[in-house]
């Protein structure tokens, strides 16, 4: 029974794991991101696009993250091109396996 | 301190909603948006709405309605209008842009002054086309704005030449920095012109609430006039 309960311990253990790692998350820094009035259109750029399951903004460390729905890939040019359409520009832009709401917990506060 | 600030924000909001859609402004919004703002004082209510059919272009419709100090001129414009992000300076910390503004449409124009002694009951009333081509420069940073407006307002008249000339200088400061879901107040300070309307600069200083979703301006001029503007991108 103990054998059991370690098995099940361990099944969930990694399986939690392994959904974790698949969280595709589009982190991007952006530049000229100053005032959030007008970096809304980054927002809503982003959410609009079908693979998106939640965004993130962060004005003071200037970072965007775009968590992705399950299975689903974004080109990097894809997200490019929605920044700057924004009026924005990429001045770095990574694929993480961070759901959003850890990016903004890992964020600095001062 | 951000209770309080929040309080304005809401207060000034529900303001918003009541006036009707004509008190709307700013050059433009992102690509493929609708942008619309207003301002609005006794001597000066402009209403503005455009779309932006490029990340750099914009059409759109203005009303204004421009009084001067002595309440004998006024002029109502009604312009169809282009916006153009001439160029835009992305840095990590900071935005500038340099924009070009411009109009084109009719005035309608009345002078009381002529409405005296021999001209009694002669005031001076006509409708002209008018241009309004002018510039803006802004730089911001999430705690600092820098603005700085030239606009020509110009027509011709069968009884007079229609000058309007406008220039304004904005600058202030924002009390701290905020999230991108949580209001930012500023204080901002703005001196503006207006040729053949007003002899004086006119000095309005300012509280901004910036929030993602709307951005309003109330204060009080060196006439002691209220002063409302706001923006609103949909």
């Amino acid at each position: 029974m103990k054998n059991l309960i370690k098995l099940s311990i361990f099944a969930f253990i990694l399986l939690a794991g392994t959904a974790h790692a698949t969280v595709q998350t589009i982190k991007v820094e952006v530049n000229g991101m100053v005032c959030a009035f007008c970096a809304q259109g980054i927002e809503k750029k982003l959410r609009a696009m079908p693979q998106t399951k939640d965004v993130y903004v962060n004005l003071k460390h200037k970072v965007v993250a775009v968590e992705l729905k399950d299975g689903q890939t974004v080109s990097f040019d894809v997200v490019k091109d929605l920044v700057k359409d924004a009026g924005y520009e990429v001045s770095h832009i990574e694929t993480i396996n961070q759901p959003v709401q850890e990016v903004k917990a890992s964020m600095p506060k001062d | 301190m951000k209770n309080l600030f929040l309080m304005w924000c809401k207060l000034l909001l529900i303001m918003a909603s009541t006036l009707p859609f004509s008190a709307l402004a700013g050059p433009m919004g992102f690509k493929d948006s609708w942008m619309s703002m207003g301002d609005f004082s006794p001597n000066w209510r402009e209403a503005f709405v455009n779309y932006a059919v490029t990340p750099r272009d914009a059409w759109g419709m203005s009303q204004t309605y421009m009084r001067s100090d002595d309440k004998n001129l006024t002029r109502d414009l009604t312009e169809v209008t282009y916006t153009r992000l001439l160029h835009r300076w992305n840095a990590k910390n900071s935005q500038a842009n340099l924009w070009f503004i411009g109009g084109l449409g009719v005035v309608q124009a009345h002078d009381e002054t002529l409405d005296q002694g021999l001209h009694q009951g002669h005031g001076f009333s006509e409708t002209r086309a008018i241009a309004s081509p002018g510039v803006q420069f802004d730089y911001e940073t999430t705690r600092v704005y820098f603005a700085t407006t030239a606009r020509l307002y110009r027509a011709q008249g069968t009884a007079q030449k229609i000058n309007h000339d406008y220039g304004s200088v904005r600058a202030g400061f924002s009390f701290y920095e905020a999230e991108y879901e949580q209001t930012q107040p500023w204080f901002i300070v703005e001196a503006r012109r207006m040729h053949a309307l007003s002899d004086k600069t006119e000095i309005t200083p300012m509280l901004r609430l910036i929030n993602k979703n709307y951005f309003v301006e109330a204060g009080v001029n060196n006439s002691r006039q209220a002063r409302f503007n706001f923006m609103y991108i949909f």
